[in-house]
């Protein structure tokens, strides 16, 4: 029989309200506590840029694939950048094969939208011939471990990979794009770090695992820059947030995100 | 007393030669016993028996599990029972023979989420295990935590007539209740439940350590309450 969604028991979730109440998680995390995040880089030889994220037991593998393609007419100088994001069917007892769901699908927008939105990677400098040839750059990401918490350890894997990659230099010779043997870094310009934010009851919990998932009533995503400047957010789950809450995320995602900069910046250097 | 020979064992491997009656993921060719597991393979008087790793829970009549309410249809509760089937406790085992659908109201009883202690009534290939409430002790779980261990390790936890498990309880002052699927339930106050948790945890990590007991117990601190 097919098992649709994370049940959680509900002597576990009494506990978690519970200890949520004296400011504890089942995990013993404080409530503005991500879990352990571990990042490597360089895992795929092949890709131009890689990253292997672990972020508690949630496991992400980010690949960076550089090639020459036709710009949008609506941006015929700025190069092309894609995210995309696919959770692998061994990852959880819950996915299954086949189709994209819906999850998976607001996971590849969600990261994209923090990436592009921040504006890490500087388009301008990936246009080669106005209107007929651009960079592109295609980020895949593959989520291998579920447990709670995908935008976030996705994103991370996203921006660790984009940092460390290399392309080769283009030039153009007689109208056309021509790679040269020449490696040189993404343009990336910034560090969007995004922070995923679940409430529970009336409290809010930094990073939720999967029990505290499947027990939230809504989870906010806010994306940050190095200047602390908010450049994207989503919220998700049929419940509501109060302004005030609102607020009180925002500083969150900002103070959580400085720390995870930090690491990523001292992974990826 | 009868040598009982062990040894790890891969898939493959011959584990005996010779004329024995043998048990569960070995198989027979020829002369040749060979283990279709990663385990510990126990050649004794009485027959071969291998001890796979890692496993499902294959239900089998009778056990006593420990499941979770994951749905609930016109019928009867989908409980799942930490193995590749879902249980099924029909409505009618609950309430009784003139349960009816229009009249009964089944999350009165037991709704998503909740815990039930069940037992095994019966189960073939060919369909889903069917699970009983009836008998006592049976019923839904109101308090403790839950711990998941591989359904394989069940039997080291218990220890020999529960020796392990009753180790554990005297020690931290839990009550424990093993699901052979598993599903651990420990009640108690807070600071047992954590010490029996680490209790359990280090039984399922050194499974095939020899003298475990004592290392349990070593763990546990303090003088021998009672154990064997």
């Amino acid at each position: 029989m097919m098992k649709k969604n994370h049940v959680v028991e509900s002597i576990t979730k009494e506990r978690m309200v519970q200890l949520l109440a004296s400011g504890k998680r089942l995990d013993g995390r404080a409530l503005d506590q991500p879990r352990n995040l571990n990042i490597e880089t360089g895992v795929i030889p092949k890709a131009n840029g890689s990253a292997r994220v672990t972020l508690g037991n949630t496991l992400v593998l980010a690949g960076v694939k550089i090639a020459t393609g036709i710009p949008f007419p609506d941006t015929p100088d700025k190069g092309i950048l894609m995210v995309n994001a696919e959770i692998l069917p061994m990852s959880s007892p819950y996915a299954e094969a086949g189709p994209p769901s819906e999850d998976a699908i607001e996971l590849a927008r969600v990261t994209d939208r923090g990436i592009r939105e921040s504006e890490m990677v500087d388009m301008t400098k990936l246009g080669l011939i106005p209107g007929k040839s651009v960079i592109a750059v295609f980020v895949d990401c593959n989520i291998m471990n579920v447990d709670g918490n995908l935008f976030d350890a996705t994103s991370y894997a996203v921006v660790s990979a984009l940092r460390t990659a290399k392309m080769n230099r283009y030039v153009v010779k007689d109208d056309k794009a021509v790679a040269t043997d020449e490696l040189i870094p993404v343009p990336v310009e910034r560090t969007p770090v995004s922070v995923t934010i679940a409430r529970i009851g009336d409290k809010l919990v930094v990073d939720p695992n999967s029990e505290e998932e499947a027990s939230m009533d809504m989870r906010i995503t806010i994306t940050t820059d190095d200047d602390g400047n908010i450049c994207a957010s989503q919220k998700g789950e049929a419940s509501t947030i109060s302004a005030e809450q609102v607020l009180q995320a925002a500083d969150t995602s900002i103070s959580v995100g400085k720390a995870i900069r930090a690491k990523i910046l001292e992974a990826t250097s | 007393m009868p040598m009982i020979q062990r040894k790890q064992v891969i898939p493959g491997d011959v584990v005996a030669k010779g004329n024995y009656r043998y048990g569960s993921y070995i198989e027979k060719r020829g002369e040749e016993y060979v283990a279709l597991r990663v385990g510990l393979a126990e050649v004794g008087r009485d027959g071969i028996k291998l001890n796979p790793f890692t496993g499902p829970y294959l239900p089998r009549t009778d056990d006593e599990v420990i499941g979770k309410v994951v749905d609930i249809n016109g019928f009867g509760w989908v409980i799942d029972i930490n193995s590749c089937f879902d249980g099924f406790l029909p409505a009618s085992f609950v309430f009784g023979r003139d349960f009816s659908p229009a009249t009964h109201d089944l999350s009165s009883k037991f709704r998503v989420g909740d815990i039930l202690g069940a037992r095994i009534e019966s189960y073939e290939r060919s369909r889903d295990p069917q699970l009983s409430i009836r008998g006592e002790g049976y019923g839904k779980i109101s308090s403790g935590e839950i711990v998941k261990i591989s359904p394989t390790k069940v039997p080291r936890v218990i220890g020999r007539r529960g020796t392990m498990i009753n180790l554990i309880s005297e020690k931290t002052g839990c009550d424990i209740r093993v699901g052979q699927n598993g599903v651990i339930v420990v009640d108690g106050s807070p600071d047992g439940i954590v010490e029996a948790i680490k209790a359990i945890r280090l039984v399922e990590a050194e499974t095939h350590a020899p003298d475990l007991m004592s290392k349990v117990e070593a763990a546990l601190g303090g003088g021998v309450v009672g154990g064997n």
